[in-house]
């Protein structure tokens, strides 16, 4: 995409938000060897100064550095996978497809209910257009409708935030167990925030993975540990308990 | 922002949560909430509605952001960012003014 539109003038920034080691997030860029700044976010400011709250999510600046479109869910055309991640997905995607048809036979209520969300396929369109069109194009908000459209935020919600930011301090101090309670209270004070979830699922995930290309993909307890498992919540369980159209709201 | 101490300079203040401490009050962008009781970190972080969070073992105190109106954004001014890459080179999301940004967050999880 950046190489589509860069004529246009517009360029893509592509931000990793994991607080471990650079190292993590590498194979992904040199997959996809962007020619586009490609950086690292290991504190989550971007939930913070943007209102991020799961990934993929996308914020569109003009070029005065007026923010035209607040995070929200979207998907760049085109995926650089690394190739073993691109395998597990393909089968993860057979998976999710087989278990769609079978809903989609036996509770039609619920297939349309899961349906719902963000169109991934419109997303590329609506940046196409932005970049022909600049202000004129129909998905250029005003600055009023950007601060009203973004993420909402409650007294609570700024608290979970610093509850990550303590959280985040202390693991990467080594501090693992003072980290752990603070990870659980931003979770409970900013339910909605799954980067914040996925990211401490994730890191305790990969250690009982032995780490490996897809320890971080383990985000629950292994079975018969559950009881070692220091978190609230896990990815398989709530994300199951969560209707398709919430994980990625449609803001199209 | 994070701080081991409550006595944070107007201007670390500034740097750590993107509010410059003026004349009016903390600003960002074209909005100016004033401090009738002049600046200090745990007023300014009163006034815009940022939670402040002790870890007692470590002392550190955590600042979450603004939640003034209810919104993550009080501003569609874009705050600046800045961030390194994989090398540590700093990069400044400010030096892309003139051209159209798409920012995507990702994680590799």
């Amino acid at each position: 995409m950046h190489e589509e539109l860069s004529p246009l003038g517009l360029t893509v920034v592509t931000v990793s938000l994991e607080l471990s080691d650079p190292e993590a997030s590498r194979p992904f860029i040199e997959a996809a060897s962007p020619t586009h700044p490609s950086l690292l976010d290991p504190r989550h400011q971007l939930d913070a100064l943007f209102g991020v709250v799961n990934i993929p999510n996308v914020v569109w600046i003009d070029e005065d550095g007026v923010i035209v479109r607040p995070a929200e869910p979207g998907w760049p055309p085109g995926d650089d996978y690394p190739d073993w991640l691109r395998s597990y997905l393909d089968d993860r995607d057979a998976t999710i497809a087989a278990k769609a048809a079978e809903v989609e036979a036996t509770d039609p209520e619920l297939a349309a209910r899961m349906r719902g969300g963000q169109d991934r396929n419109a997303y590329p369109d609506a940046i196409r257009d932005w970049a022909r069109n600049g202000a004129a194009s129909e998905f250029a908000m005003t600055p009023d409708q950007v601060v009203a459209a973004s993420t909402g935020r409650s007294p609570d919600e700024s608290a979970g935030a610093a509850h990550f930011e303590l959280a985040n301090h202390l693991w990467t101090a080594g501090d693992r167990d003072a980290a752990i309670p603070h990870f659980n209270q931003a979770h409970r004070l900013q339910p909605d925030n799954w980067t914040y979830k996925r990211q401490a699922w994730s890191l305790v995930g990969n250690e009982n993975a032995g780490g490996g290309e897809l320890g971080r993909f383990n985000q629950g307890p292994l079975p018969g540990a559950e009881d070692d498992w220091p978190f609230d919540g896990n990815f398989a369980a709530e994300s199951a308990a969560t209707p398709a159209g919430d994980y990625y709201p449609k803001t199209l | 922002m994070i701080t081991d101490s409550l006595d944070v300079s107007p201007e670390a203040f500034a740097a750590g949560t993107g509010w410059d401490i003026k004349p009016e009050g903390a600003c960002k962008g074209e909005v100016c909430v004033p401090l009738p009781d002049g600046y200090s970190a745990a007023h300014a972080a009163d006034r815009l509605g940022m939670a402040m969070v002790t870890d007692e073992a470590s002392g550190l105190t955590a600042f979450g952001p603004e939640s003034l109106g209810g919104r993550a954004l009080t501003t569609a001014q874009a705050p600046e960012v800045i961030l390194p890459d994989l090398d540590g080179n700093e990069f400044h999301l400010s030096s892309l003014r003139g051209k159209k940004v798409v920012v995507v967050a990702w994680a590799p999880y």
